[in-house]
């Protein structure tokens, strides 16, 4: 094992442990955990003689008009046709996921101006063992919430007799794979800027670019706003994790499985071209606080 | 040990380091020394590769060294000037070291960091958190984290700048026991008496350029031809320095009070001439000692006064 590779094992292992000690990531897990039943019980409450009525609930049908304008009615008729799991495992790992992005692009920020990355860097490690240490952190910290929350939805699937089918499993690993992509970013937003604040902001601010490009270009809006943010949107999607998800869930739903793979994959690469940029930010930059 | 060959480093326009040669020998203690913003402490981030250089080499161990070379880099064990209070203060001392401890890949890292505590005095500490420490007890954890994984080199960073005078002391104590056990120790301090008494070599640093890299006595020897014999009389009679000052040996001669300040050559031991000449016009000398010029009449002369002679004269290197 290269030095480099030897030191990120050991500062991601403190990391990790440090994050698993500390009570946030369960805070913002018993979030996720308590939307998650809202909208599995509530899914109960939508359902009629026809099957799936989301305009029987209130939340639902809010839900789902904002879905079918996003994303199609064959999208989703497809989220629903299993059941409210894969929707409300998506839904309760938005909080938990944004927990892990905002405290990892801020305590990176943080732990730089106080002079730790510099500390490590005068031993056997530099900027990029703490880069990546602090990337695989964030990665065992999703895919720990994404079982956390798999086992929560099979139990509740047993409790209130709906399907823990292939869909749910489908959009843990599309939830894991969309991971990749935006902590990514979260650690390009790192590299980029002098402070904690400076990086969350700038993080916060690509992600909210990204997501209204994506829904903007969607039907939910005016003509000429869906106009404009086509053409933006036609520009950055190469850059966007958010396309790439979209573009495997509709190859799943369609029924394509090499579509599916094939945006995961594209999902993969996007992570390591931005990891890649952030490498050569922090050598060309340094570590001083 | 740590040998740069013309190493620069430039800001934009601003030239923080100007082609410095240093040579730091295997063994020795190494005095780096210079005013504030002279660029001591980019050099010291270039050696570590924090930094990258605009120009110029750096060899450490004998091997050219780059950002990239982390072996190399392990080698070193670093003391930053201050430790930063803000990394990981709910850690312990002891969990703040098995940490590096295994970031280096200690052998038996409980018993070597149990051996650290004790040697600089903080074993009963090593259940206490960081943020509990004192600025003289931070000093000495940084300083056992830094020699935890027995490097070849110390790098200090002011290493005593606001300790206490206990403080100093141990810190003193740790370095000079450091270098009894054969390491070399490269220090870059504000703190010139402090350097005196502890370093083998120093180099000064100005606006970027090395002014001198030598042992003290030929630093002092270089820049002060001349020396001072100041003798102590009951009472200085009318013409005696005008007499004393048509010795050969004698350049000048002056009076202050009743001490007269005999400036002679560098070059040999003229006390007995001026003293015998005193007892010759029945005077009794009440003392006579010849001024010592301390490492920080060098440092200013040679930061203020004589650059460009040392310049031209060039350093041992």
């Amino acid at each position: 094992m290269s030095g480099r590779a030897r030191a990120a094992r050991v500062i991601a292992k403190r990391q990790v442990f440090e994050a698993l000690v500390s009570p946030g990531l369960y805070i913002a897990l018993v979030a996720g955990l308590f939307l998650g039943y809202a909208l599995v019980s509530g899914f109960a409450r939508a359902v009629d003689s026809s099957g799936f009525n989301p305009q029987l609930r209130p939340l639902y049908d809010i839900i789902g008009r904002g879905l079918e304008g996003a994303f199609g009615k064959t999208f989703v008729d497809a989220l629903f046709a299993e059941g409210p799991l894969p929707f409300a495992f998506s839904v309760s790992f938005a909080p938990v996921f944004l927990y892990i992005a905002v405290s990892s692009v801020f305590k990176f920020g943080l732990e730089k101006n106080a002079g730790a990355v510099e500390l490590v860097a005068y031993g056997p490690a530099d900027g990029t063992s703490y880069l990546i240490a602090s990337y695989v952190k964030d990665l065992l910290l999703s895919l720990f919430s994404i079982l956390v929350l798999l086992a929560f939805m099979v139990a509740a699937a047993a409790l209130y007799n709906y399907l823990a089918g292939p869909e749910l499993f489908v959009a843990a690993v599309v939830a894991f794979f969309l991971s990749l992509a935006l902590l990514a970013y979260g650690s390009l937003a790192s590299m980029l800027t002098v402070n904690a604040s400076s990086s969350l902001a700038l993080f916060l601010g690509i992600i909210a670019f990204l997501l209204v490009v994506l829904f903007g270009s969607f039907a939910i809006v005016g003509e000429y706003v869906r106009t404009l943010s086509t053409v933006i949107a036609r520009a950055v999607q190469w850059v966007s994790p958010f396309f790439y998800g979209n573009l495997s869930l509709r190859a799943n739903a369609a029924g394509d499985p090499l579509g599916f793979v094939g945006g995961l994959a594209l999902l993969a690469v996007l992570a390591v071209v931005i990891l890649t940029a952030s490498h050569f930010i922090i050598s060309a930059r340094g570590v001083r606080a | 040990m740590i040998q740069t060959r013309q190493l620069v480093k430039r800001y934009g326009t601003f030239t923080a380091v100007e082609g410095i040669d240093l040579h730091i020998r295997p063994g020795e203690i190494y005095g780096f020394l210079g005013p504030n913003g002279a660029g001591k402490t980019t050099t010291m981030m270039m050696l570590l590769g924090i930094t990258r250089p605009t120009s110029g080499e750096i060899f450490l161990f004998g091997e050219k060294y780059t950002h990239r070379r982390l072996d190399l880099r392990r080698r070193i064990g670093v003391v930053p000037e201050k430790h930063p209070r803000g990394v990981w203060p709910w850690m312990t001392a002891e969990e703040y070291l098995r940490f590096f401890a295994e970031l280096f890949a200690v052998p038996r890292p409980e018993e070597r960091i149990s051996s650290l505590l004790e040697k600089v005095d903080l074993l009963g500490f090593r259940n206490r958190r960081i943020r509990e420490f004192s600025r003289g007890m931070l000093q000495k954890l940084s300083f056992t984290r830094a020699i935890l994984h027995d490097p070849d080199i110390l790098l200090l960073d002011e290493p005593i700048s606001g300790l206490d005078p206990l403080g100093i002391r141990q810190v003193r104590d740790l370095i000079m026991s450091e270098n009894r056990g054969g390491r070399s120790i490269f220090i870059s301090s504000h703190q010139l008496s402090e350097m005196e008494r502890i370093c083998h070599r120093v180099a000064i640093i100005s606006k970027g350029r090395l002014m001198a890299e030598d042992t003290m006595q030929n630093l002092v020897a270089r820049l002060f031809r001349e020396r001072e014999i100041h003798v102590e009389l009951e009472k200085v009679p009318q013409g005696l320095a005008a007499r004393l000052k048509k010795l050969p040996s004698v350049l000048e001669c002056t009076v202050r009070g009743e001490t007269l300040i005999v400036t002679v050559p560098r070059q040999g031991d003229f006390r007995r001439v001026v003293s015998e000449f005193l007892i010759g016009q029945d005077l009794v000398p009440l003392s006579i000692q010849e001024r010592v010029v301390s490492l920080e009449e060098a440092f200013v002369t040679i930061t203020q006064e004589n650059i460009g002679s040392l310049v031209s004269d060039g350093g041992e290197g």
